[in-house]
């Protein structure tokens, strides 16, 4: 698409939040504001949302599986990530994330403190990679 | 849901107070004020007995869906119950039940005009010598009320809590919140309420009446940064005083985006101003599990306004927003307190 959906986005954010935003009062502003935010948030994320889902899910799925083989549990089933539709990038996505729950609990229980680590390390680089320019923190 | 209009307002006060005559509602209006309620304020005039009558109203309707699990009798009780305790409160007026009049229950109240609730505009330069004010006056005031004994106000409504089962019975619920509004799976949060079940805090110093969302744009105040009123009770219960302390330092409600708690003052300072006010002591181990505690609370909120967003016919912007601009930082601020950052 023509222009950058990116590019288009902020404009359009930019416009509400400049010239239709402070024509408006009370609850009516309070939506308008918030969608403008949420455009800034879009157009963040439309580029580098399904390479960071892409990358995520392949270090999730060999830390599952790491996790899985320490336990003696069964491998997970192959990754397959030839639908690269944001839709399909984020189920696979959560049906990893849910895996790794479990496995966390039990490597808690078993006091793998490495494998811990190696967890924690990975929650943090994805919340980092997730981070929201307008949040708080 | 039922359009609320000044001459619905109008018909149904007449009709629920048959000694009222002329009675009139204007200037209707919906604040853009939280995301679990609907607030509206308006003008209302009546003339009985003693002569004529001008009030200025809110009234707060529940929603077919919301991220708070709470009703309108909860909240009305709740601030009649810290009216009078040295907490200033608005004025609670009416509370009616039957959803067949408003298409869901509402209440009223005084409104309290020409004061601020803006949290954002305590960031703009032209406040900043007045924010050292509003510090003592917002931990103070949350030190009164962890002050004030249980004992003498009429929490009846509320569940029963004791000092010893506070802590697990608020993480049961606020799991028992992600479980209910499940928008995938929280591999942070899941490890934190694991880490909080092994590492229970002492029991709580005292019962105290919570507020339960004690923090930067649920008070109003004034052009001199006093405290006028502290609003939104809608999730007050018994518990652990210092539950409210660490709600109010959540680094989601750092406005500043920087070190300063709520946008207002440093973690040390908030606790200084509140164990002076409130006569009790703020144990670092305990308060980090409320910190703790509260992450879990605060992603379960957010994840329900992602889940009320997508269960409802006519879904509101805040709640799609709250949770776009509040989850990932939830989950930050989380690993944070477990050192893990």
């Amino acid at each position: 698409m023509k222009p950058a959906v990116p590019a288009a986005t902020r404009f359009l954010a930019g416009k509400l939040r400049d010239d239709i935003v402070p024509h408006l009062t009370g609850f009516r502003q309070g939506n308008a504001a918030m969608t403008a935010a949420m455009l800034d948030m879009l157009a963040d994320e439309w580029d580098v949302a399904a390479s960071r889902l892409h990358g995520e899910n392949a270090a999730l799925y060999a830390l599952v599986g790491k996790c899985a083989a320490f336990l003696g549990e069964n491998a997970p089933a192959p990754l397959d990530q030839s639908d690269l539709r944001i839709s399909a990038l984020t189920a696979t996505n959560e049906a990893l994330r849910a895996q790794l729950i479990d496995l966390h609990a039990a490597i808690e229980e078993n006091e793998a403190t490495d494998l811990d680590a190696e967890i924690w390390a990975f929650l943090r680089g994805t919340v980092e990679s997730r981070r929201v320019a307008s949040a708080n923190f | 849901m039922k359009t609320i209009t000044e001459d619905l307002l109008s018909s149904y006060l007449a009709a629920r107070f048959p000694d009222w005559r002329e009675v009139s509602a204007s200037n209707l209006e919906r604040l853009p004020l939280g995301a679990s309620r609907e607030t509206f304020r308006f003008d209302l005039a009546y003339a009985d007995s003693a002569g004529e009558h001008r009030d200025r109203l809110i009234l707060r309707r529940d929603p077919p869906a919301s991220n708070v699990d709470s009703d309108r009798r909860h909240e009305y009780e709740s601030y009649r119950a810290i009216h009078g305790h040295g907490i200033p409160v608005p004025r609670m007026i009416l509370l009616e039940e039957d959803a067949e009049h408003f298409g869901g229950a509402i209440s009223l109240a005084e409104d309290l005009r020409g004061y601020h609730n803006s949290e954002y505009q305590l960031q703009e330069p032209a406040w900043a010598d007045r924010l050292p004010r509003i510090a003592d006056e917002l931990w103070s005031t949350m030190g009164s009320l962890a002050a004030v004994p249980c004992e003498n106000l009429d929490l009846s409504f509320m569940k029963p809590a004791t000092p010893e089962t506070t802590a697990m019975q608020e993480l049961d619920y606020w799991e028992g919140q992600m479980d209910a509004n499940d928008v995938g799976p929280e591999p942070v949060i899941r490890a934190v309420i694991r880490w909080l079940r092994r590492n229970p805090p002492p029991p709580a110093q005292k019962l105290a009446m919570v507020h339960g969302d004690f923090r930067a744009g649920n008070f109003l105040y004034d052009d001199d940064a006093k405290l006028i009123a502290v609003l939104d009770w809608e999730m007050a219960h018994m518990g652990d005083p210092l539950e409210d302390l660490a709600w109010s330092m959540a680094r989601v409600f750092s406005f500043g985006k920087d070190e300063r708690r709520g946008g207002v003052a440093p973690r040390e300072e908030a606790i200084r101003i509140w164990e002076q006010a409130s006569g009790l002591t703020a144990d670092p181990d305990a308060l980090r599990w409320w910190e703790l505690a509260m992450c879990v609370k605060g992603q379960a909120i957010w994840n329900s306004c992602a889940h009320a967003w997508s269960t409802v016919d006519d879904p509101t912007v805040i709640h799609a927003y709250a949770a776009w601009w509040l989850r990932n930082a939830q989950d930050r601020a989380a690993l944070e307190l477990m050192g893990k950052l």
